[in-house]
């Protein structure tokens, strides 16, 4: 819905179709006929957002009971959001239009922590008090969820409640518990304590935190009957949880503008830098029944033509051939093509290549994270460098000519040796070229490189580490420049800047808070675009608050530390990820969880890969 | 193989899509409806759909056309109910014909046009508006490939009306339109502006296309 004041400015700004709403299958409601208004809000732009599945999936689902009206709230772009400021519009929500301080529930979902200042900005920019103290009624309740809600402490102040884990249950609980304090008249404050007993929330104005003299935790107090511990939440039955049978569709372009089919959640591997591989164990698969028929739904209401299977890594679902064959049994007559990302090096086969459409000709990307196979032990990324080169053999030889390769730089024990293997393994995939006879004629190859920083994340084993200083980074990327020989590398890489401002964020205590609405204050917006990223400016405000950055991003932790999110519990023991550290600093691998079952604790959610037969039991 | 004309109006949320917008958002519908129409073909094949005459963002059309060519016999009816049921709603099909002319033939556009602004009355708007037209030259800066370049827009002015009400200024205006020459009535709105110096807000539809003679494209 446009209103008419938002109407006058559409014309104004660059892609207008993104403040509009009204695409096919938006769902619209009568809001005198509802009782929960829920904004669900990302904290980005509207092509950003509209690509993101977990949004998609909690819409349909909100929408499906007939009492609640959950509408799209994203980030205005710059241009917007300047009209909006000076013509007096508040931020509202896409279907009704209306205001989001007029809705019961505003809630983000935090997928990376450098849009922790939009999540201000938005709330901003309705109008909402930011700090969750100065919102004293039951409505405007704001939650966040996603996988940056794991350390919500830089964010702990403004929040009122977390979402520990997979949303489909525990958001419906406490929007049912809304329901009822608000028909007992009970305040917000009775509210809140009673939601901290529901497992999986987190309510982080009920734990007190004091700190020791040098800076770290000395305590996290839980009060008011809150628990020690806060359990995340997950879905144990993949084939009958709620999933969407049909998207909003957009008008305008976004990122990914495809239907999306999800296959299994959780990731079998455990790579150490990789916190979705830890937070979301374990895996859990759904049947190759459920997949074709939700996926063959989503087709036909949509219109798409275009599915992709999305999970963490998607050849490891443990059938990928047996679910593409059936897939293709009517994909080809309709028209649909299938593409499977997040392919692994070992997932590439010729099998699975003759199924998929979508690896187009041009793209060709694989990540071994690190050069060195030493590294990628370190790492336990299981990536062999044969395997890699292999690989791009049987794409050359089918026509490929283009690789990216990603890596990371700064990754604990890392040397200049295992640097400049990054350069080395481009090289010898340009080698690998040359070596194909049935390579595309006259067409030269052209390899990319692309490293970003490395950024220790909670609940990993490396969340003890120190990130390197931008010193050390630069110094890195200088190195592989030098390195490089060759034209047909092309070297690029992510700003040391942006990576350090998020290993603040990411393992950022509740202190950060004073910094965060500081710089809402200033404005700050969009520190993920480098349109409006500053770290001088980010600098100013840490100085200002008497906050030093470092402390939280280049420091060594000790095991034994109190961490800012140790009271949060996915699932996986400290024990094991100190395990896991340790076998790091000794270049040892961990196997996978099908190859054998390493008791990170995960076991104790009683399904998924952990009870799966292993055919090679050790 | 036949070829068939699909006469849609495009309104409210729809207004503020562009024309490649529109163009997958069609694509989307046609593939979604299932009727029988042909694919290009290659790598990655879509229903080959075709529009006489672009609108732009912004505007709403009341006549605008889409050509697909059907693989077998299929009813007309048939086609304007599911393309509706798989189109947004601010895009609404109204009729489906065969199509009569070529998309070559079009020549003018007729636009009507709402105008207001925050700092005079619609009154006002009006009359200042009737004396700029009445100039003998109306200077504007445009855009081409090839650069701004200065153009009079007041040989454009010949078939057009101005009226006041309470709320805003009524142009309505015959326009070039088509392959041979074409003139974006929004040139109006920012010559409007540059000489009355003044912002000015525009709801612009674009009510019919027509031919040389004048008489609806068909
Ligand atoms: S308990 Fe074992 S099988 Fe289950 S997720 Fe942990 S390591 Fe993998």
């Amino acid at each position: 819905m446009v209103t008419k004041e938002v109407e006058k400015l559409l014309l104004k700004v660059q892609k207008p179709g993104r403040y509009t709403g009204g695409e096919l299958n938006q769902v619209v409601k009568d809001k005198e006929k509802v009782d929960v208004r829920f904004a669900f809000c990302f904290p980005d732009t509207y092509e950003v957002g509209m690509s993101h599945l977990g949004m998609k999936i909690l819409y349909s689902q909100f929408n499906s009971v007939e009492h609640i009206w959950c509408e799209r709230v994203f980030a205005p772009w710059l241009d917007m959001e300047e009209l909006m400021i000076k013509n007096n519009i508040p931020l509202y929500a896409l279907e009704s239009g209306d205001p989001i301080s007029d809705f019961d529930f505003i809630g983000f979902t935090l997928q990376y922590e450098l849009s922790f200042t939009n999540v201000l900005n938005m709330l901003k920019l309705g109008n909402i008090p930011i700090y969750s103290k100065d919102r004293t009624e039951l409505k405007q309740i704001v939650v966040a969820g996603g996988p940056c809600a794991c350390n919500g402490e830089p964010i702990a102040d403004f929040i009122d409640l977390f979402f520990i884990g997979e949303g489909e249950e525990v958001d419906l609980e406490v929007i049912e518990l809304f329901r009822k304090c608000r028909s007992e008249n009970k305040s917000k404050q009775e509210f809140l304590q009673l939601a901290a007993q529901i497992k999986g929330v987190y309510v982080p104005s009920l734990y007190d935190v004091e700190y020791n003299e040098d800076g770290t935790i000395k305590a996290v107090t839980p009060k008011n009957g809150a628990p020690a511990k806060i359990e995340k939440r997950l879905i144990m039955d993949m084939d009958n949880v709620y999933y969407p049978d049909n998207f909003v569709v957009p008008m305008v372009e976004i990122v990914h503008d495809r239907a999306v089919q999800e296959i299994f959640r959780g990731c079998i591997r455990g790579c150490r830098f990789c916190q979705a591989g830890f937070i979301y164990r374990p895996v859990r698969e759904k049947s190759i029944d459920a997949i074709d028929r939700q996926c063959r739904a989503l087709c036909e209401n949509t219109g798409y033509d275009e599915v992709s299977l999305s999970s963490l890594s998607s050849s490891d679902y443990s059938k990928a051939v047996e679910l593409l064959s059936r897939l293709n049994e009517w994909s080809n007559d309709e028209k649909v093509s299938i593409s499977l990302p997040s392919l692994r090096v070992d997932g590439f086969t010729d099998d699975i290549m003759s199924k998929i459409k979508t690896v187009r000709k041009s793209g060709l990307t694989f990540a071994p994270e690190a050069g060195s196979q030493r590294l990628r032990d370190v790492i336990n990324k299981n990536v062999k460098e044969d395997e890699l080169l292999n690989t791009c053999h049987v794409a050359f030889n089918g026509g490929w000519n283009k690789v990216k390769l990603y890596f990371m730089i700064g990754l604990p024990t890392e040397t200049m040796d295992d640097v400049v293997a990054i350069p080395k393994l481009g090289m010898s995939v340009v080698g690998e070229y040359h070596k194909c006879e049935n390579r595309p004629k006259n067409k030269g190859v052209t390899v990319t490189v692309s490293t970003s920083s490395f950024v220790p994340k909670p609940f990993t084993p490396f969340q003890w580490e120190p990130q390197d200083t931008k010193a050390q980074l630069i110094e890195k990327q200088n190195k592989i420049k030098e390195t490089i020989n060759t034209r047909k590398i092309t070297y690029n890489y992510h700003d040391a800047d942006t990576s350090f401002l998020e290993a603040v964020f990411a393992r950022g205590d509740r202190r950060l808070c004073k910094a965060m609405a500081k710089a809402s204050e200033k404005g700050f917006h969009f520190d993920g675009w480098s349109d409006c990223f500053s770290l001088e400016k980010w600098m100013d405000i840490f100085k200002e608050c008497g906050i030093d950055p470092t402390f939280y991003a280049n420091r060594r932790r000790e095991f034994d530390e109190i961490l800012p999110w140790d009271h949060i519990d996915y699932g996986v023991s400290k024990e094991f990820l100190i395990k896991e550290c340790k076998k790091a600093y000794a270049n040892a691998t961990t196997e996978h969880c099908r190859q054998k079952c390493n008791n990170c604790g995960a076991a104790k959610y009683k399904g998924g890969v952990c009870f799966e037969k292993r055919q090679s039991m050790v | 193989m036949k070829n068939v004309r699909v006469w849609f109006k495009k309104d409210f949320e729809c207004r503020y899509i562009s024309h490649l917008d529109l163009n997958r958002c069609m694509l989307r519908a046609v593939h979604k409806s299932k009727i029988p129409v042909w694919h290009t073909e290659g790598f990655n094949p879509h229903p080959f759909i075709t529009f006489a005459l672009p609108l732009s963002l912004g505007f709403r059309g009341e006549r605008e056309t889409m050509d697909m060519r059907l693989t077998e016999d299929f009813d007309f009816e048939e086609i304007v109910k599911r393309l509706n049921t798989c189109l947004p709603n601010g895009i609404r099909v109204f009729d489906v014909t065969e199509p009569v002319l070529k998309p070559g033939k079009i020549a003018f556009a007729l636009f009507d046009i709402k105008l207001t602004s925050d700092s005079i009355s619609p009154a006002n708007l009006c009359s200042e508006l009737n004396v700029l037209f009445s100039k003998e030259e109306i200077l504007i800066d445009k855009k081409t490939k090839s650069g701004i370049k200065e153009i009079n827009i007041k040989p454009y002015l010949s078939d057009y009306s101005l009226s006041a009400n309470d709320e805003y200024v009524h142009l309505s205006i015959k326009l070039p339109a088509g392959s041979q020459e074409n003139v974006n009535p929004t040139l109006i709105i920012n010559a409007a502006e540059k000489y009355l110096d003044k912002e000015i807000y525009s709801d612009i539809t674009r009510l019919d296309i027509l031919t040389e003679e004048e008489t609806p494209f068909e």
